[in-house]
């Protein structure tokens, strides 16, 4: 099987790149959020303690600002630790306080508004915080908060890296769960599409019966059905109408033809009225060959149909042998009595041994035998000891109207490709081999049916 | 003799009606589903001769009545359409026989005759086969009207194949009309008795000649 040829498994792999894409996109925008949040609290953190420095800076009595931290505070930003940072400055940019030993200013450069997000370089360190105003008799002061990244980006990793570990391998087992139930869904959803598919199958030429089912059917799919059926009901229409034409033209020709011929029966035995009765017979003979032919056209068989070879052999063996002693030859039947089962369907089966038996009795030369070969496997091979047939009419044999002698009465041309037809429908096979002690041999090969219980 | 033939083909039916009377049969023609039920109710006949197609119904249902209501009567049916399934219809429905338009009157007599001789059948006939008869009630048989002595089984042999003259009767068939169900049939028993047969009707001079179909079985007919 080719791949990518069903609708299901085209499916499946879109469905798995989807997966693969939507599975990137949603870690890195996990990630993205994580970081915003995390600077969201990193951001909340300095303005708390921009305001908690804040409220322990009052106006000294000196008129100058003066700053009493509590000792928890220190320690925070004692200079080991060197991960928080604060300052003091006003507005000229003076720094009145620092955490830091050179008395330097968190961010010399800031917004100088009521409160601003604030980010400076410290050599190879990053350093963010806040600037927060505050207001003592009149004057502005601004307390900055910072905080070394360098310190919090291992702090961030750690978490990011134990959100992968520990929640984020979830959305795989999640997405591959989703696949699961994804391809479920696709297949109940493709299940009656996958019915009218095996349903189709069955429609072959021999069966036009057949209709897709369309009432379950996707609303996308239900138009494609009911435009096959509605093609299907117009095929069997036709047929049916072939049928009916079939039957009448037989009702119509044959009963006036009985009328002559009874006609012919009741006047007696005269030599005009017995040639008569042989041109009668002959078109009589016509007229029968054409109907069946019409009527194998449009026949149709259903696939469990099950026939005995055997006995159809035997039964048209028994129906031939009064003709073929008339005529001083014989017919025989060979290959056991056990039945042979073969796919199809009785009367068709027969009437083309029946075709076949005729012509051979009819080619075979006085006192010889016409042979039926019965063999196990469904083959059937009629033997007859006539002329043979030239290599170059094999194939002319079984177009109709073909006859080899014109002239001869009797013959229709249409007995072989009532054959023919009857093996097509049938899945069968037909050959013409020469008999090395002169003749013919037409084999038909069925399908035999093996299990062999009825 | 009665017979009745229902066929809507008037002209048909006229004709088939002369040709029974000429071979000794006298016969009631109608030509409706109607007409042969009345007529089937009224008149006892000894065989039906039915058309399938009628112009107010199928033949098939008189056969069906017939047969609902136990009535064996043969029928011998006759059709235009010769199709594919209603042959085997008009069998399982019970039909004796039938016959596919056109045919010959010949062809009819043979099969009415067949009808009214088989077993089962009160008539007793003799049969014939060139210069070999046989007399169905004494079960005797005559070669140029001087009887021939033979064994119960050949004489059964015989007769069977004589009621199907023309037609091939199978090795089964006649397997089954000597012996019973639980006897042990030797595979030869019949080929050795149609042998003997055959040997003494050669040795008495008849001009029938008893013919094998091999893998299906005999029939006898007049030496060629």
């Amino acid at each position: 099987m080719r791949p990518l040829n069903s609708i299901l498994s085209r499916v499946v792999v879109l469905h798995i790149v989807a997966v693969a894409i939507t599975s990137l996109a949603m870690c890195i925008a996990l990630s993205w959020l994580l970081n915003r949040a995390t600077d969201n609290i990193h951001d909340e953190a300095m303005r708390k303690q921009a305001t908690a420095i804040a409220s322990h800076l009052r106006m000294g009595a000196d008129g100058k600002p003066a700053l009493q931290l509590p000792p928890d505070l220190q320690g925070i930003y004692s200079q080991p630790y060197n991960r928080y940072l604060y300052a003091v400055v006003d507005e000229n940019g003076t720094v009145l306080f620092s955490s830091q030993a050179n008395h330097a200013p968190v961010f010399s450069d800031w917004a100088k508004t009521d409160l601003s997000l604030d980010e400076a370089r410290r050599g190879d360190a990053t350093i963010s915080g806040v600037s927060l105003r505050k207001n003592l008799d009149g004057k502005d002061f601004w307390i900055q908060t910072g905080e070394n990244l360098s310190n919090r980006d291992a702090l961030t990793d750690d978490i990011t890296r134990g959100f992968f570990r520990e929640v984020g391998w979830i959305t795989v087992p999640i997405l591959l769960i989703l696949l699961v139930i994804d391809i479920a869904i696709f297949r109940r959803a493709l299940r009656p599409l996958r019915h009218a598919s095996l349903v189709a199958q069955n429609i072959g030429p021999t069966r036009t019966d057949v209709r897709l089912p369309a009432d379950n059917m996707p609303l996308e799919i239900k138009p494609l059905m009911m435009a096959v059926n509605r093609a299907l009901d117009r095929l069997d229409e036709g047929f049916r109408v072939q049928r009916e034409f079939a039957a009448d033209a037989a009702h119509e020709l044959r009963t006036p033809l009985t009328v002559i011929r009874t006609r012919l029966d009741l006047v007696g035995n005269q030599e005009l009225v017995a040639s008569l009765r042989r041109d009668l017979d002959s078109i009589s003979h016509l007229v029968n060959q054409l109907l069946e032919f019409a009527e194998v056209e449009t026949a149709e068989i259903s696939p469990d149909e099950i026939a005995d070879l055997r006995e159809i052999c035997e039964n048209v063996a028994a129906f031939v042998a009064p003709l073929a002693i008339s005529q001083r030859k014989t017919v025989a039947l060979t290959g056991g009595e056990e039945p042979v089962l073969v796919f199809g369907n009785r009367e068709m089966i027969r009437r083309a041994v029946l075709n076949l038996a005729n012509n051979a009795v009819e080619y075979t030369a006085e006192g010889t035998t016409v042979e039926f070969l019965i063999q196990r496997d469904g083959t059937l091979g009629i033997k007859d000891a006539g002329s043979g047939i030239s290599p170059d009419e094999r194939e002319l044999i079984f177009q109709r109207f073909w006859r080899r002698d014109r002239k001869r009465s009797g013959s229709t041309g249409l007995g072989l490709s009532i054959v023919r037809r009857i093996v097509d429908i049938h899945d069968a096979s037909i050959r013409i081999e020469d008999n090395p002690t002169g003749g013919t041999t037409f084999t038909v090969a069925f399908r035999a049916y093996l299990d062999g219980t009825l | 003799m009665r017979l009745l033939v229902i066929e809507d083909n008037d002209e048909l039916a006229g004709l088939l009606a002369q040709g029974l009377r000429t071979a000794g049969y006298e016969s009631d023609r109608f030509s409706s589903v109607e007409d042969a039920r009345i007529a089937l109710s009224t008149v006892s006949y000894a065989a039906l001769i039915l058309d399938l197609g009628l112009p107010d119904g199928d033949g098939l249902d008189v056969l069906r009545e017939l047969r609902r209501r136990s009535d064996s009567i043969p029928v011998i049916l006759l059709t235009a359409r010769g199709g594919l399934d209603d042959r085997v219809s008009g069998l399982k429905l019970g039909a004796d026989d039938y016959l596919v338009k056109p045919f010959a009157l010949e062809e009819l007599l043979a099969r009415i005759e067949a009808q009214l001789r088989r077993p089962g059948q009160l008539l007793g006939a003799s049969l014939k086969v060139a210069n070999l008869s046989f007399d169905t009630r004494e079960r005797r048989c005559l070669i140029d009207d001087t009887p021939q002595p033979l064994s119960v089984r050949e004489t059964t042999v015989l007769e069977h194949l004589m009621r199907s003259k023309g037609r091939v009767v199978s090795k089964r068939q006649l397997e089954d009309s000597i012996f019973g169900l639980s006897e042990d049939v030797g595979s030869n028993a019949i080929e050795v008795y149609v042998h003997r047969l055959r040997k003494q009707l050669s040795e008495k001079g008849s001009k029938a000649q008893i013919h094998t179909i091999r893998g299906v079985g005999y029939l006898i007919s007049e030496d060629q």
